[in-house]
């Protein structure tokens, strides 16, 4: 890292003005309406943005899910075509994986480890936003293939040979495989990033293990995306190159073997199922505690089970290829290990249950959907564990019984997980909670529609119904379960509508002035971003706290009397920062989005016509070239005179930054 | 703050009655469900691995019970154990808000308990599961098939003689001798695909360039339904399979039928149709002594093969098995035949402007022509030696 604090003179500009010569290299000024959106680099705002296009991609993804229930609803469904089902549920999966559960993710990433460790922002505040931009590019390129002719038609898992030009001619898989690329990008940026962070701008006291559970396991996380991203990045890439350039490295003709694929895509495939899941296992470890006014029980081994997950992650993917021919050895190897791999999540879940008992259970909105994960993720591991009897395994791999397991895995954990997250941490984002009641209706409908949904696939797929089928006949006797599915699809989809109405009654209630605004710590938290006013200033802490505990601002707030009773000693409300400080932020700027936005015209170019791609080339190479002549600052800002209180910017050292902050941290 | 308490109490109680009312409607229909339930898990389907019948099924039927119940005894515990906090710890009105409850940090040897619990019970299944992966993958003294995979359907070879030719090339059914355990060659011609009939064993995947080894075997004859479980393309969902076990004078008989070459037929439409079926048909299709131009690959199709029709009439099925070429009553399905060869792509999703599957012949043959064809075709040999029931 370049570290300098002085601008270059020759970029120096009058206040505001954009119209200069140099005026393509000045910072936009900390604009309101949509430029304080686009260009912002706070980490806030592109965590809430994250989330926000996360659930528009949800909600597109819901809608391919009904349409392939509306399908299997009956025997020999007349709503889609073949074709039009292959590409549906090829881009539900996509849709759910890459643009739905990894940002949701990404957006508590952003939003709340900054606030865990008590930072001001990340510790690349303009990478930060140009992994928002990339994601939010490739999600709208994935989706473009639906108005040029189709969408992807090879299953997420995309299995070559399937996937050449020669079974699948139509461009669909080229939108996949460089869109993916693209995602691929924003996530390893996002990765980076936050890792980084949590290394380096820990609050002072913050020991690795005093750090939030959220926090392990979002860091652990982001080290899975560090080493699995270029794998199926290559994997993508040689696609790319046979689809684009005739190149032979899934032609059989030309001596290739197709399992090279299977391989590649699931050494990244199962380290990204813990991608998915451990940040629900988070959150959960968050909210469980605070609602059961106890403890979490066995921190240490929470972190180090979920550090465990993380780690024995990378030696099971070939579980999902117990019939494709590895030869016995292979099998009894991975189904060994697969097994195995369920010990420190089977610890897990007991050590949540162990969190709950003997507490004092305050059965709220995210209680409830933590209380959910818990029991149904439990279902979706115990069917893991039965597939990892690879014998078995050949009776239920590609059934139903498989899409029923991931779908608790997936949906009633990591979903229900952050469900949980977002009515938790609702107030801190914007002020106020999501209504309650609605938020149990929510809830109950969803749950009840989940297990409707997800329950009876677990029996026809025992039956033997297969995957990826878009018929099953009269006289396969798979049609009671499958109407029952269908119908609990819908009910899930009435779940959310619920949803959709609690935040948008809640916000119009909170503007109206019914809905009140929360103080600082609402949920009587542990963690330090409680220890801020709800919603979070910008520049997030007055003063950065010194930590001394797991649970810090629990802490601060119960204390052991002189008999060894704790007892409140302080109002979360009333000890928490005011959010009255004035430091200086980073600014906001125009090349993330700029520079993201020509990876999409790269892609296309290699799709219809490489001159595209020149463009986008150009795009690129002038989009960096900005970034890097961009000065320091917003000459706008005003803060230049308080060169002791400034915040994170980019071209900051993380550990200057923590030695300043210890010096006015007061002791609290 | 204060004037909002009253407030949220009230939603909460007039909720909880909600919620009670809610519930016990829920439990009023209990009976129903469950009624229900019982009804619709009676009526699997003739895809059945719950209901093994090959000594490989039935070996991992055991296993995967098994780990089931291993499975429902954990998950019933962990069920259990949350239904009891949720319910035993609970705040309650009368709870001090003040009082905090004990503040449990964590319990080491409870911890190593739960580790090493799961541990065990992973160790004995592992134990049970390595001998059988193993088993299960061993080849047996009998007789191998070869089974080839291609967009949408399945061919299986015969080498009878054993002289490294095969003798006997059919589609979609694979017909076996009842209580010998049959060695596959699993092999594809394009994607990948997956070979799974429940009843007898589990799946395994045919992939391109690679040979898989995988044994079937049945104790009692009869018919057993299979389809292909690895996504292969816009018609996976129609590629289906039958293993036809026979007893052993059977499977001897139809062996011999099977290695006679087809004739010129004598009648005049069967002739007319012989003849249209070599203007239009032989540059995918093998009868085998009289067409033969497509036996060794065709260059129509990507897989370079189409079901060799010698025999066509001995099969029960027909266009990757999703019709029966048999009605009920045993007359040949015309209609649905005459329709299949008049237009394959509405029948079942194809590409055949991609050379995958078979072309429209909507166009080229008038309804008299389809007729003879037809008529042709039912000179080839039949009636199956089962039927399905």
């Amino acid at each position: 890292m370049a570290i300098t604090e002085e601008r270059p003179e020759i970029l120096e500009l009058e206040s505001g003005d954009t119209s200069t010569s140099t005026g393509a290299f000045a910072r936009p000024t900390n604009a309101s309406g949509w430029r304080a959106w686009v260009f912002t680099v706070d980490h806030k705002k592109i965590g809430i943005m994250y989330g926000a296009v996360a659930m528009f991609w949800f909600l597109w993804g819901g809608v391919e899910a009904l349409l392939i229930r509306a399908q299997l609803f009956t025997p020999d469904g007349t709503v889609l075509t073949a074709e039009q089902y292959n590409q549906i549920f090829t881009m539900h999966g996509t849709t759910m994986v890459f643009l739905v559960i990894m940002p949701l993710a990404a957006a508590f990433a952003n939003y709340i480890v900054p606030l865990q460790i008590g930072a001001r922002d990340v510790a690349f505040p303009r990478m930060n936003a140009l992994g928002l931009w990339i994601f939010v590019f490739a999600g709208i390129f994935l989706n473009l293939s639906w108005f040029l002719g189709g969408g992807p038609d090879g299953g997420w898992f995309a299995y070559a040979p399937n996937t050449g030009v020669t079974y699948s001619p139509g461009a669909g898989m080229d939108f996949y495989a460089l869109g993916l690329q693209i995602a691929g990008i924003a996530s390893l940026v996002g990765a980076i990033n936050l890792i980084v962070t949590v290394l380096n701008m820990r609050a002072p006291g913050m020991t690795l293990l005093r750090m939030p559970v959220f926090t392990w396991m979002i860091f652990v996380v982001q080290l899975l995306l560090l080493f699995a991203l270029p794998v199926i990045t290559v994997a993508l890439i040689l696609l790319s190159f046979d689809r684009t350039f005739d190149a032979n490295f899934f032609n059989v003709a030309m001596g290739a073997d197709p399992l090279l694929w299977q391989h590649l895509f699931w050494i990244f495939g199962h380290p990204e199922v813990y991608i998915l899941i451990l940040p629900s296992f988070g959150i959960v470890s968050e909210t469980l505690p605070v609602f059961s006014r106890k403890p979490l029980f066995g921190y240490s081994v929470i972190v180090i089970s979920g550090a465990a997950i993380g780690f024995m992650g990378w030696g099971v993917w070939a579980h999902h290829m117990f019939v494709s021919g590895l030869g016995p050895v292979g099998v009894a190897a991975f189904s060994a290990t697969t097994m195995f791999i369920a010990v420190p999540t089977g610890v897990k879940i007991l050590n949540w249950i162990a969190t709950m008992w003997g507490g004092n259970l305050k059965f709220t909105v995210p209680m409830m959907f933590s209380i959910s994960l818990v029991s149904m993720f439990t279902i979706g591991g115990l069917s893991g564990v039965m597939h990892s009897v690879a014998p078995a395994d050949t009776q239920q791999t590609d059934t139903y019984f498989i899409v029923a397991h991931f779908h608790y895995v997936l949906f009633g954990g990591a979903l229900m997980g952050l469900f949980a997250g977002m009515y938790y941490w609702w107030p801190k984002a914007f002020g106020y909670k999501l209504n309650e009641s609605l938020g149990k209706w929510h809830f109950w409908i969803l749950l009840v529609g989940f297990n409707m949904t997800f329950g009876p696939m677990h029996i026809v797929g025992l039956q033997g119904m297969a995957r990826r089928h878009s018929r099953y006949g009269p006289e396969d006797g798979f049609d009671f379960w499958n109407a029952v599915v269908t119908i609990g699809a819908f009910v899930i989809l009435i779940g959310m509508i619920v949803f959709a109405v609690n935040i948008v009654r809640t916000w119009l209630g909170y503007k109206a002035g019914t809905v009140p605004q929360e103080p600082a710590d609402p949920w009587d938290g542990r963690t330090i971003e409680w220890a801020i006013p709800c919603p979070t200033p910008e520049h997030n802490f007055d003063y950065v706290p010194v930590i001394t505990d797991v649970d810090d601002f629990w802490h601060k707030k119960y204390q052991p009397d002189e008999n060894g009773k704790l007892r409140k000693v302080a109002d979360g409300n009333e000890i928490a920062q005011k959010g009255d400080q004035n430091p200086h932020l980073p600014s906001p700027s125009y090349w993330p989005i700029v520079l993201a936005s020509a990876l999409p015209l790269i892609a296309l170019g290699l799709i219809y016509n490489l001159w595209i791609s020149g463009i986008g080339l150009l795009l690129l190479l002038g989009a960096m070239y900005g970034w890097s002549l961009e000065p320091a600052t917003d000459p706008d800002a005003g803060h230049g005179d308080h060169a002791d209180e400034h915040g994170p910017d980019d071209d900051d050292s993380p550990g200057d930054e923590a030695s300043e902050i210890t010096e006015e941290a007061p002791v609290v | 703050m204060s004037p909002r308490i009253p407030i949220s109490t009230e939603v909460k109680s007039l909720e909880m009655t909600k919620s009670q009312s809610v519930m016990s409607r829920l439990l009023r229909l209990l009976p129903l469900l469950l009624g229900s339930m019982l009804i619709a898990s009676c009526a699997s389907g003739r895809i059945d691995p719950t209901d093994p019948v090959g000594d490989n099924a039935k070996q991992i039927d055991g296993i995967m019970r098994l780990s089931g119940y291993m499975a429902a005894a954990v998950g019933l515990f962990v069920a259990g154990a949350v239904i009891t906090a949720i319910v035993k710890f609970r705040e309650r009105p009368t709870d001090d808000p003040n009082e905090l409850p004990k503040q449990i940090h964590g319990n080491r040897k409870a911890e190593l308990t739960w580790t090493l619990i799961p541990v065990f019970m992973l160790v004995f299944l592992a134990i049970v599961t390595i001998p059988t992966v193993f088993d299960l993958s061993s080849k047996s003294d009998g007789r191998t098939i070869k089974v080839e995979g291609q967009q949408w359907w399945w061919q299986f070879s015969y080498d009878v003689d054993e002289d490294g030719v095969s003798d006997i090339v059919t589609a979609n059914e694979i017909v076996i001798p009842v209580g010998e355990e049959i060695n596959l060659d699993i092999r594809s011609n394009d994607v990948i695909h997956s070979f799974w009939i429940p009843q007898l064993n589990g799946k395994r995947d045919a992939v391109p360039g690679r040979v898989h080894s995988w044994r079937i075997s049945s104790p009692v004859p009869g018919i057993f339904y299979g389809e292909c479980t690895e996504f292969c393309g816009l018609s996976h969902a129609n590629m289906q399979m039958r293993a036809v076990v026979l007893t052993d004078e059977d499977y001897d008989e139809w062996v011999r039928e099977q290695l006679t070459p087809a004739n010129i037929p004598a009648a005049a439409a069967a002739k007319s149709g012989y003849d249209l079926f070599g203007r239009h048909c032989v540059s995918c299709h093998v009868i085998n002594g009289v067409y033969e131009s497509a036996a060794d690959g065709n260059a129509n199709l990507t897989s370079g093969y189409a079901p060799n029709l010698t025999h066509l009439m001995t099969r029960t099925s027909f266009a990757g098995a999703i019709f029966e070429l048999y009605e009920e009553d045993g007359s040949v399905n015309i209609a649905d035949l005459k329709e299949w060869i008049r237009n394959a792509p509405g029948q079942k999703p194809s590409r055949p402007e991609n050379r995958q599957g078979m072309i429209s012949f909507a166009e080229t043959l008038s309804d008299k022509e389809l007729d003879d064809l037809v008529t042709y075709l039912m000179t080839l040999g039949g009636p199956p030696p089962l039927m399905p029931s």
